[in-house]
């Protein structure tokens, strides 16, 4: 049989839901919490009458965990205000180009793998070490003083010390400078395995290499040539730019070059609930 | 059981309108999840007008050398109640509305796993701001009288001790701070036990929206760090009242282990202000750009990874202490190696822009900002990692202009961007698009001019917290730039509550679906039934509602 409610709302019987009941012990029971804590600032008059409230409060919402006290039901809303099924939508899904499996691709369609990245940033290291270090051995400062200035982007022992200080083996700034060069040479090498392939490239060949190896390094150069006192002020004071310069590139032309070189592979792409390697012309074509 | 209470009963006479008392009553005791939510917006909104009221007389005061507007001493007050008033009691309560909120709706049940504890935690956050700001009622400060903290908003020891805090002022501080945050901790296990054990039937925890799945990792986020913030603030009131000496150097105790207990606590906590937002901008992304979200396993891995690192480098706030090379290194390298997760959220926002058919709409443009906005701090945040720049420009306003870039460039652009996006869930209403747009490009420009002159100031070498400086050090024309920018953000807010004012009556009215979107929370009338759905639907895919609309072509094909 319909009661009244449901009369008026168009519900069936069968159209309600146990719902949390409202209750204001929460409430209560935060209050009684913060007049405790007020009471340690104020006057522990405070804090007793808090501990009275919270006890109360307390109470009060464990006699809500008695069965049948803790749940309301709520009859649906009307007919008229509830939700609609969600429509079949009547607009076409665009294809951003032909040939691609579907909406859902990702871009670019053709990476380098990341080894090459990987490679690629090690080796650029590789040439960048070697120009830092011919530097070292052409001043005459020796091998160990661009090791230890790149370790003062971390270590702060050469904040105060004088040039020859910079100039002696130490094994911490070693490891240091080692760990620093490795991991922010395989980094940005990955990124350049990521990057490179977004880039616009028109007819020419090489462009690769002119972005990895002439326009990244100009650009960061540039960058580090603004920041180094901040960065790096021991290496600010001391570093010769040109030498400095002259690494950054020949890091950025070696990597940009291997990467580029590498051949590129189709992305991944997943259609049809299976994997899809590289674009439909290229797929299996029963897919 | 009974039945339901009167303003549910008399959902079927929408001409019905209950009295303000008994309106009042319903919103008092509520345990609806999504009255909790507004109830913890509305709270954010209003600390945010005092927050941004505080940061306004700090603005003015520094408009130039030798200003007199306020004291030392309220200036120190001033920012202290700023900085802990933005932190806490608006990002916070801003993220737990969001949560609150959506979290429900977007899994597909009724409500929360715990009602009445997630009424209690926002009761707690609430009475936690209210504590707080009861100091300038009652808290005696050095001079006697009303007066808030001045300690800043971490209390570094011992100016925390009753040597150098005399009075109660430090007092409202810790308490109110606690108590917020066991509200807080009360609304993390809540949110666990919610996305864990009430999911739609059919979706699975890799079928959830990236805003779940940020909002889980940010509850465990909290649940590791609060607790050892609330120990270090009982330890610290056992100094003040008991005689204790936790931390007071003289007596045995460590200055430092007071920093390492509350940065162990303060820097998960920039994470956990950082992945709600980083969970809007996934969810507003991919719909303006009308694209599936690229990297969604990533996404969510590298969330985990941020939540994993960000709880190992807390000790790169404290550089300047003195600690070995060793930990500094230690540190540094932690900092330094949190960039890649990050960089590989930014890598997939910008690829799931790449190609996709752009709206650019209020909270698209919101989401945008945060993008460039956060990137900015972002990177000077590893220009901070590195020691030897962090000596030198730590306690700066480089670094204020850092963190803000982080967590107002961050965090709160795309929360308003979650707030554009979802208004219309929430009251049935648009939020005024024409206004929208001024707000978001108010906002943006002030924000830059307020903030960006800052890293120019803190490299030429203006400390932070000083209440004034003399002339002819090259700071003036840096702080006129950032007032003036101050105050470009403010009437930008003004626009934004104009908007909601508006809105909330004279709004276009939204429909379950104003933006043509695919996470469930859009399948449900706007607002949602007190039950949010007749029928809890089943999930297949992680856009339930593409599934729907695209049944030629569902999402769960190719999942």
């Amino acid at each position: 049989m319909q009661s009244p409610d449901n009369i008026a709302t168009g519900n069936s019987h069968r159209e309600r839901l146990k719902m949390p009941r409202p209750t204001a012990w929460p409430m209560v029971l935060a209050a009684g919490v913060a007049l405790i804590a007020t009471g340690i600032a104020t006057s522990l008059a405070v804090s007793a009458a808090g501990l009275a409230v919270f006890g109360i409060a307390l109470a009060g919402w464990l006699s809500e965990l008695r069965p049948g006290r803790g749940e309301v039901e709520v009859p649906w809303v009307p007919v008229a205000r509830r939700a609609q099924p969600v429509a079949v939508s009547q607009r076409a899904v665009a294809a951003p180009r032909e040939g691609l499996p579907g909406h859902r691709v990702y871009f670019p369609e053709h990476v380098h793998p990341y080894s090459s990245g990987v490679v690629g940033g090690l080796v650029g290291g590789v040439a960048m070490a070697a120009v830092a270090l011919a530097y070292g051995m052409f001043s005459g400062r020796g091998v160990w003083y661009p090791i230890n200035m790149l370790s003062a982007v971390i270590l702060t022992r050469y904040n105060a010390e004088n040039v020859q200080a910079i100039e002696q083996f130490d094994l911490t700034s070693l490891l240091v400078a080692t760990a620093l060069h490795l991991v922010i040479s395989l980094l940005v090498g990955l990124f350049y395995g990521i990057l490179l392939p977004t880039l616009p490239t028109g007819a020419m060949r090489i462009a690769p290499v002119i972005w990895g190896g002439i326009i990244a390094p100009l650009l960061w150069s540039s960058v580090l040539y603004g920041f180094m006192e901040v960065i790096n002020p021991v290496m600010s004071q001391h570093v010769a730019w040109p030498w400095f310069i002259a690494s950054q590139f020949a890091y950025g032309i070696v990597a940009g070059w291997y990467v580029a070189t590498t051949e590129q592979v189709p992305v991944t792409q997943t259609e049809g609930g299976r994997s899809v390697t590289g674009t439909r012309e290229e797929a299996d074509p029963d897919v | 059981m009974t039945a339901a209470p009167q303003s549910h009963a008399h959902d079927s006479d929408s001409s019905f309108r209950p009295p303000l008392t008994a309106r009042l009553h319903d919103w008092v005791t509520t345990v609806d999840h999504k009255r909790i939510g507004l109830m913890y917006v509305i709270m954010s909104l209003l600390f945010l007008v005092v927050g941004g009221i505080e940061a306004m007389l700090i603005r003015f005061q520094l408009w130039t050398a030798n200003n007199t507007l306020v004291s030392a001493d309220t200036f120190n007050q001033l920012f202290t109640m700023h900085g802990t008033t933005m932190i806490f009691f608006v990002v916070m309560p801003m993220i737990a509305g969001f949560a609150n909120y959506l979290v429900p709706l977007m899994i597909g049940c009724r409500d929360v796993a715990f009602p009445r504890l997630n009424a209690l935690g926002f009761w707690l956050s609430l009475f936690g701001g209210c504590i707080l700001y009861l100091s300038y009622f009652t808290g005696k400060g050095l001079y006697g009288g009303g007066a808030a903290p001045d300690v800043g908003w971490f209390a570094y020891a011992p100016l925390t001790s009753p040597a150098y805090a005399r009075g109660g002022s430090v007092d409202y501080w810790i308490l109110g701070t606690m108590v917020s945050g066991i509200g807080g901790i009360t609304f993390a296990v809540n949110l666990i036990a919610t996305i864990v054990t009430m999911r739609a039937p059919g979706m699975r925890l890799g079928q959830v929206p990236l805003f779940v799945w940020m909002m889980l990792i940010d509850a465990w986020l909290i649940l590791f760090a609060f607790p050892p913030l609330t120990a270090a603030q009982v330890m610290l009131l056992m100094d003040r009242h008991l005689g204790a000496h936790f931390f007071d150097t003289q007596a045995g105790g460590s200055a430092v282990l007071w920093q390492h207990l509350f940065w162990f606590f303060g820097h998960p906590e920039v994470y956990i202000m950082a992945l709600p937002a980083f969970g809007i901008i996934s969810e507003v992304v991919p719909v303006f750009s009308r694209k599936v979200i690229f990297g969604y396993t990533s996404m969510a891995m590298a969330t985990a990874a941020i939540g994993f690192i960000s709880m190992g480098v807390w000790a790169h706030h404290m550089f300047t202490v003195g600690m070995s090379d060793a930990l500094d290194a230690i540190f540094s390298a932690a900092s330094f190696l949190i960039a890649v997760p990050t960089g590989i959220k930014i890598f997939n926002w910008t690829a799931t822009l790449y190609g996709g058919r752009l709206r650019l709409k209020t909270p698209m443009l919101f989401a945008l900002g945060f993008l460039t906005m956060f990137l900015i701090g972002g990177l000077t945040g590893i220009m901070l990692a590195a020691v030897p720049v962090d000596w030198q420009v730590s306690d700066s306003y480089f670094l204020v202009a850092h963190f803000h870039y982080v967590l107002f460039g961050g965090s709160l652009f795309a929360l308003m961007a979650g707030f554009y996006y979802w208004f219309p869930k929430a009251t049935g209403r648009m939020l005024g698009e024409e206004l929208g747009r001024l707000h978001f490009w108010l906002l943006f420009v002030g924000f830059n001019v307020l903030f960006g002159p800052m890293h120019v100031s803190g490299v030429l070498g203006m400390p932070r917290r000083v209440y004034t400086y003399q002339p002819g050090q090259g700071w003036e024309v840096w702080n006129q730039l950032s007032t003036i920018g101050g105050v470009i953000m403010g009437i930008g807010f003004l626009c934004f509550f104009g908007n909601v004012m508006h809105s909330l009556f004279r709004g276009k009215s939204a429909g379950s679906d104003p933006w043509d979107a695919w996470t469930l929370e859009w399948a449900t009338t706007s607002p949602p039934a007190v039950y949010n759905f007749e029928v809890v639907p089943e999930v297949r895919s992680r856009r339930p509602l593409w599934d729907l609309k695209h049944p030629e072509d569902p999402d769960w094909k190719h999942e």
